[in-house]
Formats: C-alpha cells, sequence, structure tokens
C-alpha cells in the first residue's frame, strides 16, 4: 500500500503550484484555473486521510462533497464576475483591474 | 513496487505535469485542457484510495462541468492576444518563486518528519457509508449547500446578463 505521506507530499507540490500560478499569471480565467488546482490539492489530502489515515473513517469523504459543492459555486459566480468585468472595462488582465487598490 | 505504487506514481506524475502545463503553456485552450487531464488525474487517485464515489463525483463536477465552465469563459472574453504587451516584472516572478518555494520546503519538511502509524487498513468509503454520514449528522451542512448553490446559480445569472436600457 501507498504511505500516506506521498499522497500528502503531492497534495503540497499541486498546492504550490496553484499558488504560483495565482501569484503570477495575468489572465484571470487562468487565475481562477490555479484558484481550482489548489482546491483539488486539498482534497486529495482529505481523502488521503479518510482512506488510509490514521483514524480512517467517512467523514473526510464528506467534507471533500462539501469542498466540490463550493468550489463549483465559486467557479460559477466567478465566471459570471469575470463576464460582467470584460464587457464593462473591456479587458481581462489581472494588472488592469486595480480601481480598489489604494 | 507493488501495483499500486506504480499506478500512484504515474497518476501523480500525470497530475504535477499537467499542473505545470497550466502555469507555463502559451494558449488558453491548451490550459484548460491540461487542467482537464490533471483534474482526470486526481480522479485516478480517488479512485487508488478506495473512495470510488468522490472520484466519480470528480470526474462529473470538475473535468465535466467545471471545464465546460472554464470553456465558455474563455470562449465569451478575448483569448487571442494572451501576452498583454509589455511584461517585464522579473522581480515580482523572482520573489512569487522565491515564497512559493520557501512554503513547499516547510511543507515538505513537516510532512517528511510526521510521525505516522504506518501500515493502516484501507478504508473503503461507499456511496451508503457517505449518504448515511451525509443524511445524519450533516443535515443542516447539507441543506446549506443546497441554499449556497442557488444563491449562485442566481447571483450568477443576475451579474452575467446584460443591462436593459
Amino acid at each position: 500500500m501507498v504511505s500516506i505521506t506521498l499522497f500528502l507530499a503531492l497534495g503540497a507540490i499541486l498546492f504550490c503550484i496553484g499558488l504560483y500560478g495565482v501569484l503570477t499569471r495575468r489572465h484571470l480565467v487562468i487565475v481562477l484555473a490555479c484558484v481550482e488546482l489548489m482546491l483539488n490539492a486539498v482534497n486529495i489530502n482529505l481523502v488521503a486521510f479518510s482512506s488510509i489515515g490514521p483514524f480512517a473513517n467517512v467523514t473526510g469523504q464528506v467534507f471533500t462533497l462539501f469542498v466540490i459543492s463550493v468550489a463549483a459555486a465559486e467557479v460559477a459566480v466567478g465566471l459570471a464576475i469575470l463576464i460582467a468585468l470584460y464587457r464593462n472595462r473591456d479587458s481581462i488582465d489581472v494588472i488592469k483591474h486595480d480601481l480598489l487598490r489604494w | 513496487m507493488s501495483s499500486q505504487m506504480i499506478f500512484f506514481l504515474a497518476f501523480a506524475v500525470i497530475a504535477i505535469a499537467c499542473a505545470v502545463l497550466v502555469v507555463k503553456l502559451d494558449r488558453i485552450s491548451h490550459r484548460i485542457v491540461a487542467m482537464a487531464f490533471n483534474f482526470f488525474a486526481v480522479a485516478g487517485l480517488y479512485f487508488l484510495l478506495g473512495a470510488e464515489f468522490i472520484g466519480i463525483i470528480q470526474i462529473i463536477v470538475y473535468a465535466g462541468a467545471v471545464t465546460i465552465l472554464f470553456i465558455f469563459g474563455m470562449m465569451m472574453t478575448e483569448h487571442r492576444h494572451i501576452t498583454f504587451g509589455n511584461n517585464p516584472r522579473r522581480v515580482h516572478r523572482i520573489l512569487s518563486l522565491l515564497g512559493v518555494g520557501t512554503l513547499l520546503g516547510l511543507m515538505l519538511y513537516g510532512i517528511l518528519n510526521l510521525d505516522l502509524p504506518a501500515d493502516n487498513e484501507q478504508f473503503y468509503g461507499s456511496a451508503e457509508k457517505i449518504g448515511v454520514e451525509l443524511y445524519g449528522h450533516y443535515v443542516v451542512a447539507f441543506i446549506g449547500i443546497g441554499f449556497l448553490l442557488t444563491a449562485a446559480l442566481i447571483g450568477a445569472i443576475v451579474i452575467a446578463r446584460k443591462e436593459a436600457k
């Protein structure tokens, strides 16, 4: 059986790749995609602990379902905001949307 | 090396490679395809862990619905000119790489020094167990998720529709 340490390390690596993408990419669609990658990495941790962790039970999988549904809602609202933003400001470059920055 | 280990390594390599491609590829459509393959690899990891229901939900929701949503988002906005003119900010990029690398190093250090009891027997979370737990202990949270999804659906329509003149 695969050790749980490997699953946790894989989750950490995927999370950091997603975080790097969020910090450096300028296209808003790609920023949202990288947020999805980070949520996926967290889900790997939850399912790994739920399946081969020290106190393996079903709770981690239930929480994974909750995370997936919240992520789906986040993508729907995020893309709606993105479309409205593109219609009003005519750009989806992250750097150009600094209206609320002090 | 057991067959589980081989499958784990294959799925892990696919997942990491596709995540890197999402950050590094040139065209938006290629990045979204790489993201879909990443979701499939993660679903394979769930099957490997004995969480079949979560794996199927992952394929339906992420590899199906979320990817299609991203494709719509890509098509409804400008996607041909992915480079936004001058992009000099090397300092920002190097600082991000340093920060994320430090975070990854600290997390890997903590994970590898973790003292977990090895060789637990694997738990198989069937759909029946998940359903009993979901409608038993977590029924309030389940109803709350229902309200959240409804609010997100209505909110997305309201935000994205054209304003009436």
